[in-house]
């Protein structure tokens, strides 16, 4: 039976943990307050990197090098917290900031006072209303207790904190794109080098993290790097939380350390298999952006680098499952519309294809399309992949291109050819 | 200046205070904006906010076509945000949307007649483990049915 091991998610039930008193309860700001009064912040950075926390937003890069990009200059820097969750499938940040929202503010501080950041934005998402309320409501508490503004805990330290919303656009959770945006523009991605921890807001340093990964900074510095980094296992040290989504008995989100299973006991034991108790059909393991897993790939240790190597990648933590009742080309199609709506259209590779790739999967389900059609399809992506400023194109050329690899009977079997013979 | 109300002009004026830069407050402030000029930017409201922030028309207005949530349309008395992602999409999203069309006799981007609701099929919404979702303004309703629809939906007046 897998368990889960609730690091972020423990008091996550518990209505009081949303307050301050709640929160301080259950040790919360005794992190902030040990770093301020016996750390320096590069103390924090290194503790950060031997803990092998790696960014939880989609990428998966290590946290502590992240920091460690922030040039030493006495311009301000920032930070901004990257509460834009919108990968399809994603619900995870959301629930650290409805139900604990203290931990983020704490972990928020603490990489602020480790790159020596005098503001924080909390960009998050204007499609969830409750995130923000929650969030509001405990910075109100926390500034009104000395633990944000000025001179937090006597310590000399100065860290504002303000949550920003956005307002509809998933680019905006694309890093850069949510710099433009927080600077009062259209979320257009820049192009990278510079990247944000050099040159960021206002052309000053600026560290983007995910909620989740805030969160964790929290965890490590209240228990240590080697508690952490005894979690999990190598490569996906800690926890991780995982939204299980589609075709399963026990939807959800859980907290997990990653190692322990393969992919196909999470979703048969933990998740309760497919309601209808028709086989799996396929899985997204890491939101939409990632290519699919058919059936027969789901036998996969379910770790960060050991789905990485059968193809694919745990994203955002967003596991997406379609039984046997769906056609393939259905889905593929439903990820298509969602990016040709999404396309900031800056780079016309991205902006044309993207609707190119949704016209075409259109004409394959209406049985239009020919073979000639799939190789044009296959032709398009190749064109469009790597000629971007950021990952919005790739985000779409990969999932869409593994349907075609994984389910070609199934597209074989829409061709106009077939239809018509 | 444009006759924003005291109460919007002041937590405006509180928001500038946060960035280095008025603009930076755009998005936040236009939220509040839309809100007091009944759910939509007229062409004169963008006129007004731009001169609010001292930015160009076109600014805001490009600001309004790039982000969902503003709307540069008369919309209803409630906005209706139906997620039409995948996850929804598996637990009967279109089925839905379809129970919309038959019932009340609008599809994505229209208003009832009556001006009760604007309704629009949204991209995901974030809340997948409890799919099928919707927003009705701010407040959400998870695992629907055709029957949860219909009670929150022929509710809205």
């Amino acid at each position: 039976m897998i368990r889960e091991t609730r690091v972020m998610l423990e008091f996550a039930e518990d209505e009081a943990q949303k307050t301050l008193a709640g929160y301080r309860k259950h040790g919360g700001y005794q992190a902030l307050a040990k770093a301020l009064r016996e750390m320096k912040p590069e103390d924090v950075t290194e503790e950060v990197l031997k803990s092998g926390l790696r960014g939880r937003g989609g990428a998966g890069f290590p946290t502590g090098k992240k920091w460690k990009f922030v040039p030493k200059t006495n311009k301000r820097k920032y930070i901004a917290v990257n509460a834009d969750e919108s990968e399809p499938g994603t619900c995870k940040d959301r629930q650290i900031m409805e139900n604990d929202p203290h931990q983020l503010i704490e972990g928020t501080l603490l990489a602020a006072y480790a790159i020596g950041a005098g503001t924080a934005y909390i960009y998050v998402r204007g499609e969830y209303p409750h995130s923000i309320r929650a969030l509001e409501d405990a910075l109100d508490e926390a500034r009104e207790a000395g633990l944000v503004g000025g001179d937090i805990m006597g310590s000399g330290f100065h860290c504002d904190v303000w949550v920003h919303p956005g307002a509809g656009a998933y680019i905006c959770g694309e890093e850069t794109a949510l710099l433009t945006s927080l600077e009062g523009n259209r979320g257009y991605p820049r192009l990278r080098p510079p990247f944000p921890a050099v040159e960021g807001l206002w052309k000053s340093p600026t560290v983007v993290n995910n909620v989740e990964t805030l969160a964790c900074v929290t965890h490590i510095l209240r228990r240590g790097a080697s508690w952490f980094s005894s979690l999990g296992c190598e490569g996906s040290t800690g926890t991780r939380l995982f939204c299980i989504s589609g075709h399963v008995k026990k939807p959800g989100v859980y907290e997990l350390e990653c190692g322990k299973f393969t992919l196909r006991e999470l979703l048969t034991d933990l998740a309760g298999g497919t309601p209808s108790g028709r086989p799996i059909k396929g899985v997204l393991p890491g939101g939409s952006s990632m290519p699919v897993f058919a059936a027969s790939d789901l036998d996969v240790r379910f770790d960060l680098d050991s789905i990485s190597k059968a193809g694919s990648s745990l994203g955002s933590g967003a596991i997406m499952v379609f039984d046997e009742s769906v056609s393939a080309v259905d889905v593929a199609l439903n990820i298509s519309e969602f990016y040709s709506h999404e396309s900031c259209g800056q780079c016309t590779p991205c902006r044309e294809g993207s609707d190119w790739v949704r016209l075409m999967l259109d004409a394959v389900r209406r049985r239009e399309a020919t073979r000639k059609d799939v190789g044009l399809l296959l032709d398009v992506l190749d064109r469009i992949e790597g000629n971007t400023i950021c990952a919005l194109a790739e985000a779409f050329c990969w999932p869409v291109r593994s349907f075609v690899k994984k389910f070609g009977d199934e597209f074989e079997a829409y061709l106009k050819e077939r239809a018509s013979a | 200046m444009a006759d924003f109300s005291p109460e919007l002009l002041a937590k405006v004026k509180d928001l500038w205070k946060r960035y280095p830069e008025k603009k930076a407050a755009l998005l936040p402030a236009m939220h509040l904006i839309q809100k007091e000029r009944g759910g939509w930017f007229s062409p004169e409201t963008i006129r007004d906010t731009a001169e609010l922030f001292q930015v160009s028309d076109i600014h805001v207005q490009g600001i309004v076509g790039f982000y969902d949530m503003f709307h540069d349309e008369p919309v209803g008395r409630h906005v209706v945000r139906l997620c039409k992602t995948l996850s929804c999409k598996l637990r009967g999203s279109d089925e839905l949307r379809a129970h919309v069309k038959k019932t009340y006799g609008v599809d994505h981007g229209q208003t009832t007649p009556d001006g009760a609701f604007t309704f629009r099929c949204f991209e995901c919404l974030g809340h997948c483990t409890t799919a099928p979702m919707m927003l009705v303004d701010e407040e959400r309703h998870e695992n629907l049915t055709v029957e949860k629809l219909d009670r929150v939906l022929g509710g809205l007046r």
